[in-house]
């Protein structure tokens, strides 16, 4: 398997890991998912792209996201961006940020966790979100705010 | 932010879409966009933001067994070849080029023969004698050229070389009757007007049963600047010909006579 293509399996994982912030549970459905395109690839039907498992791993994200305890969805206070905000952010563990992403509704959940992969180019994320160019375009706004709010609030300016 | 209020709305829209690594912004639009904001500071900030949070992303741990999990062979089909890939193939490039050209070529017969009539080839060989003769070869006579039907059945036994209503009016210098390369009896009638030529040959005939093939109305034949109309009327063809074009024939051919 090619380099590329092994690392493209890793942020699979991570995405998963985003979507839930439950390292079993992203395992899991890693596992799933990669079961899926063995079973599909053996039947001669194997996946067109790499998009195709994280779309697939999207919508068992969101599954199991139904099952568990779902955070309560309330708006979010939203806040300029800072220019202190990449100390801030380096503050945090990627477990953090995994419970902020998993915390926030879909689709932006999906936006924001594709996004930050750094992964994707435009169309591959406006294709995987199945979103149009301004909904995607006011998710991830909206999702820096909301994040710079949140780091405002856990990392006070007095503690930066 | 002063600098980003000048932005389009359509940029501002697109730039929270900006990604960290040009090659991602795969649209236009997009590149567009980032173009304009490059320098200004909130689009730094905004991507300063994105690369902290991405190295964030990129500090999750891989746990072993994922790591251990991932299969050695691909599970993704190999790219399809587009068909505008097979397309700009030379054999194929080749292979097209050839058979438009057997269509083209194809469709151009197909419509000539659609256009063709009984006698045609007769007709276009008798041009090319139009364009040699002079008028002094010919018998000089002074009549009109409707008039030398009588002429050529008394004097030449041939029956039904009459000179069509439309051009029976017009005065007649010469007439001469001769045998074709083919042994066929023709009646040549130069007249005044125009130096034009009329030709009365045999029409067509079917191989097998002898008839003469029929067409309606007046046909055009064209050979090396030469124009002929051509009419059949019981079993002979009437071709008035001259140098020139079709335009030249057609107010001739076009006027009623009873």
């Amino acid at each position: 398997m090619a380099d590329e293509q092994k690392q493209d399996l890793l942020q699979l994982y991570r995405f998963c890991f985003l979507m839930l912030a439950d390292a079993a549970k992203a395992q899991e459905i890693f596992h799933a998912t990669l079961r899926e395109a063995a079973q599909l690839s053996a039947d001669g039907e194997s996946p067109r792209d790499r998009l195709w498992f994280f779309r697939n791993a999207r919508w068992r994200c969101l599954e199991a996201g139904e099952q568990g305890l779902r955070a309560e969805e309330v708006d979010f206070e939203q806040g300029e961006l800072g220019d202190g905000a990449p100390s801030q952010i380096e503050k945090l563990d990627p477990e953090q940020f995994a419970i902020w992403i998993s915390a926030a509704p879909d689709p932006q959940r999906t936006a924001l966790a594709l996004f930050y992969l750094n992964e994707f180019s435009y169309s591959d994320l406006l294709s995987v979100t199945e979103l149009k160019p301004p909904e995607l375009s006011k998710l991830l706004g909206n999702g820096r705010r909301e994040f710079q709010a949140w780091l405002d609030a856990t990392f006070p300016t007095t503690q930066t | 932010m002063s600098a980003v209020t000048q932005l389009s709305r359509r940029d501002k829209m697109l730039l929270h879409c900006a990604p960290l690594c040009e090659e991602h912004a795969d649209e236009h639009a997009l590149r567009t966009a980032i173009h304009h904001a490059k320098k200004t500071e909130a689009y730094v900030t905004q991507q300063n933001f994105d690369k902290a949070a991405t190295a964030l992303v990129q500090r999750v741990a891989i746990p072993r067994e994922i790591v251990e999990w991932i299969p050695t062979e691909t599970f993704i089909a190999p790219p399809r070849r587009p068909w505008k890939k097979y397309a700009q193939h030379p054999a194929f490039l080749a292979t097209g080029i050839a058979v438009l050209v057997i269509a083209i070529v194809g469709i151009i017969q197909l419509v000539e023969r659609l256009n063709r009539f009984p006698g045609q080839t007769t007709a276009q060989r008798l041009l090319i004698t139009a364009s040699s003769n002079k008028s002094m070869m010919l018998d000089p006579v002074k009549a009109d050229a409707g008039a030398l039907g009588d002429f050529l059945f008394m004097k030449h036994r041939l029956v039904h070389y009459d000179v069509p209503a439309e051009f029976a009016d017009l005065k007649a210098l010469g007439a001469r009757v001769f045998d074709d390369e083919e042994g066929q009896r023709v009646a040549q009638i130069w007249v005044v007007e125009k130096k034009m030529q009329f030709f009365m040959f045999p029409a067509e005939r079917d191989v097998k049963t002898g008839a003469a093939k029929h067409f309606n109305g007046w046909r055009y034949v064209d050979q090396d600047r030469w124009t002929g109309v051509v009419r059949e009327d019981k079993g002979v063809c009437f071709m008035a010909a001259l140098r020139g074009g079709e335009k030249d024939l057609a107010p001739y051919v076009s006027k009623k006579k009873e």
